[in-house]
């Protein structure tokens, strides 16, 4: 992997956050057909799916490699598009699923989001009310998604529907894959904290999708559901510590430049922040375990969202105190949005931009992926075995 | 908790701010975040209130009661809207006032102090630069005699109402090398001649206020402007800081209280799992936590506002008062938004702009850090 990115990146390269925006975007588009060329977009999909085949520990290693480098990772909504519905596709998709829509995802044709919550249903997922019926050989679609992210980069969208008003909740439920070049579909952007709007909210006013588009069984969705959140929640393990230690790092560098470095109370929380990252180092690795030995990512996912969320409201609170007053007022470069949801790209200046923008994000992820209330319940229930 | 601080008359008044607030306020808030500050109507319409001479005598035009809990009552009704209210018309109304009627020449009393209660001049307080801010001795911003004027020169940053107001209220330094015993405080008028604004900033929360830089390059001020006596400028601020730390507390408790009574009914109205979220134990043992944090520091701030109001509040009590409320509402904002789930996180809801609104709360007006240095030293440490 080492010599495949000496090979491809350029000499001086610092990571995609020392270039400014456009240039960052305009690499990013670059970097994903370089992937897509040798197969590493989604590495452990079977070649015969355009993938690279690795083994489980070979695409740890990879990730590593690719986060220690600071590339761009989850470009073009790959990260609904290759891990959520590529993933789940390859578990539960049939075959025809499988050809149709794997190579057109890592082709960049088709680019996904995801249609769970509602504004009626986040954390209650199953209490979705949007409904799709059969009309011969087409769903109807009838409804509403919200907090929809890049849903306005995307023309697929894989959404949850009621199949079956009359069943319990969890049981009439489907997946269906529905094109949202169509008139039934209208996205309405949603303007969030940090000031960008990657949100929309998803109207489906008798929208249609071929028959078979549903994945898995007909109000056997649930269960495909859960096996894709597994994948949103799961497969960072190994590369958040590294991430996260890339930050702290630039972390120390500014406290070091900016004198806050001299304050007991500040070294005290900073020293707090490099335990933090450690323990999660350890936590990776213990799934990290698991995982090689071939289990799936299970309830104990949730200790690992629940432990980095949290981590990562603190570390960036401790970073707006580092810089004092300067975390007042936003000046440098944004991050772009090639890295999503987590920490600045590598290689960022030390920017007021970069820290501040980085902590609102951070304050969204202990609500995103199950709130921390929900990690907890689970944690309860399934780990502890507590009564429901 | 019933409070027992206010009486008929501080009533009456909070209803005539609610009134205010209901015609003049809520029908604009949104655009004035939109614009990026408050426009002059918003200031003409406080004054034709009388909202904004709380501070200053009746023979400037004002409705100076001598009677603090006036103004906690103003910043309370304010805080319910936004923070950036109180901020911006603490500034021209509750800080810069004092420093004009009991210590500028009559001549400037005169010229500004009717002009700032009717609001057709808005006042700002420029203390901070680049290179001082917790610091003040190391303010750099100088002011030379020159005849029977001083010349200033130099730069201010994050000065609130700093992109509209017409007179500012400056801390230069006129001995070199004296630190914080070498400073002086001037009023100076937004038309005078090498004034100049830089940009509005762009800050992480209150986009209603128009926070900016300011340059001074060879601004002459008569030396009638000066504001009490040469070089003791910041014996002047230490003498009226403890209100502003004060009004700061009473603005924190006030807009974590409004939130946390929104985000309840939120809780109540949102259902998940069949039942309201508020009813899980984990999110009602919580709010139990939060009104409870709130009402034993309201009793706290509640004394000091009595205090206050007797002329006895100490500057320790003054900080701790401060920077606990900052931390409760941070704490307490930070709650409110979770318990919002993913709408928390959506600037079209209150409590999203209300948590960015907050976080400068633990650095303005003297950070948390610099409050606790003040209260160790009290303690002999
Ligand atoms: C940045 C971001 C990106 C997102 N991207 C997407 C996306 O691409 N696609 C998509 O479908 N969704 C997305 N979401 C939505 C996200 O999954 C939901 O916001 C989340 O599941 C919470 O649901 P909710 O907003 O309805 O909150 P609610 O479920 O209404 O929760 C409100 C509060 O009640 C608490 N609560 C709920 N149930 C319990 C319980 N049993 N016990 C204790 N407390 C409880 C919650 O923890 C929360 O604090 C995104 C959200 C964010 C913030
Ligand atoms: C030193 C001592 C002296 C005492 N003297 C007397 C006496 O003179 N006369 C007398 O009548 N009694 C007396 N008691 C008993 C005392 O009143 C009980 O211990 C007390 O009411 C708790 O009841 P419990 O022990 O059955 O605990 P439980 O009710 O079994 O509680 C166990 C735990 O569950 C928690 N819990 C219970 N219900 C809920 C809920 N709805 N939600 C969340 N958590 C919950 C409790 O908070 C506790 O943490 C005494 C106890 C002690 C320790």
């Amino acid at each position: 992997m080492r010599e495949f990115l000496a090979a491809e990146l350029p000499a001086d390269w610092r990571g995609v956050g020392a270039l400014d925006a456009e240039a960052a975007d305009a690499f990013a588009e670059r970097w994903r057909v370089t992937l897509f060329e040798h197969g590493f977009l989604a590495p452990s999909w079977p070649s015969e799916y355009g993938g690279a085949g690795l083994t489980p520990l070979e695409q740890v290693v990879l990730a590593e490699e690719f986060a220690r480098v600071g590339v761009p990772t989850g470009i073009q909504n790959d990260v609904f598009s290759i891990v959520m519905i590529g993933n789940t596709l390859l578990h539960w998709g049939t075959e025809e699923q499988k050809q149709h829509f794997l190579p057109r995802i890592l082709s960049g044709e088709d680019r996904w989001c995801q249609g769970y919550s509602e504004p009626g249903a986040g954390s209650d997922l199953a209490g979705l009310s949007t409904r799709a019926e059969l009309d011969g050989d087409e769903w109807i679609i009838n409804g509403q998604k919200i907090w929809t992210s890049s849903g306005h980069l995307a023309n697929w969208i894989f959404v949850l529907a009621r199949t079956d008003p009359d069943a319990p909740a969890h049981s009439g439920i489907s997946l269906l894959l529905v094109p949202m070049d169509q008139p039934g579909v209208e996205v309405r952007p949603i303007r969030n904290m940090s000031g960008d709007s990657d949100f929309n909210e998803v109207f489906f006013t008798d929208a249609r999708c071929p028959r078979e588009n549903v994945v898995g069984e007909v109000n056997g969705g649930w269960k495909v559901a859960m096996t894709l959140l597994g994948y949103e929640r799961g497969e960072a393990a190994a590369t958040l510590p590294i991430m996260f230690r890339t930050e702290l790092d630039r972390l120390f560098a500014l406290a070091r430049e900016n004198g806050a470095a001299e304050d007991p109370v500040l070294r005290d929380r900073l020293a707090d922040a490099y335990v933090g990252v450690e323990v999660m180092r350890f936590l990776g690795m213990s799934s990290l375990a698991r995982f090689l030995e071939g289990h799936p990512p299970g309830p104990d996912a949730a200790v690992s969202k629940l432990y980095w969320s949290e981590y990562h409201q603190k570390v960036t609170e401790l970073a707006l105190d580092v810089l004092d007053v300067e975390s007042l007022v936003v000046q440098g470069r944004r991050p772009t949005n090639v890295t999503m949801f987590q920490t600045d790209d590598v290689g960022a200046p030390n920017d007021s931009a970069s820290w501040i923008t980085t902590a609102m994000i951070s304050r969204s992820g202990t609500i995103y992926a199950g709130t921390s209330e929900i990690q907890k319940t689970i944690i309860g229930e399934k780990l502890l075995g507590l009564p429901k | 908790m019933r409070r027992n601080v206010y009486d008929d008359d501080h009533e009456v008044f909070r209803q005539a701010v609610r009134e205010f607030v209901r015609r003049e306020v809520l029908p604009h808030v949104d655009d004035w975040a939109v614009d990026k500050g408050l426009p002059r109507s918003f200031w003409l319409a406080a004054g034709r209130q009388g909202l904004l001479g709380l501070e200053i005598p009746a023979g400037y035009g004002g409705s100076e009661a001598g009677d603090f809990r006036f103004n906690a009552v103003l910043m309370e009704e304010l805080a319910a809207v936004n923070m950036a209210l109180p901020s911006c018309v603490g500034i021209h109304a509750d800080i810069v006032p004092p420093y004009l009627v009991h210590l500028a020449s009559p001549e400037v009393r005169s010229e500004w102090l009717p002009r700032l209660s009717t609001g057709e001049a808005v006042a700002a307080m420029a203390m901070t630069e680049p290179g001082a801010g917790s610091d003040l001795g190391a303010v750099a911003t100088s002011a030379v005699p020159d005849g029977d004027h001083y010349r200033i020169n130099g730069s201010k940053t994050f000065i609130t109402n700093g992109h509209t107001a017409d007179l500012i209220v400056v801390a230069a330094r006129t001995t070199p090398d004296a630190g914080p015993k070498g400073l002086t405080l001037f009023a100076v008028p937004a038309d005078t001649p090498g004034f100049g604004r830089g940009r509005k900033l762009d800050k992480v929360g209150q986009p209603e206020s128009d926070t900016a830089e300011l340059f001074f390059e060879d601004v002459r001020v008569p030396k009638s402007y000066m504001i009490g006596e040469l070089d003791r400028g910041f014996m002047h601020m230490m003498t009226w800081l403890p209100q502003e730390r004060l009004s700061a507390a009473v603005t924190n408790l006030a807009h974590a209280r409004q939130m946390v009574d929104e985000t309840l009914r939120y809780a109540t109205e949102r259902t998940a799992f069949g039942r309201p979220v508020g009813a899980f134990q984990a999110n009602k043992f919580l709010f139990a936590d939060i009104v409870t944090r709130l009402d034993v520091t309201q009793a706290y701030v509640d004394q000091c506002v009595l205090a206050h109001t007797r002329g006895e509040l100490t500057p320790v009590d003054a900080a701790k008062a401060k920077w606990w409320t900052a931390q409760v509402q941070n704490e307490v904002l930070d709650h409110c938004l979770q318990l919002h789930g993913g709408a928390g996180y959506m600037n079209e809801y209150r409590i999203a702009r209300a948590w960015r609104d907050a976080r400068v709360t633990r650095i303005w007006a003297g950070s948390n850090e610099i409050m606790k240095e003040i209260i160790g030293r009290d303690l002999g440490l």
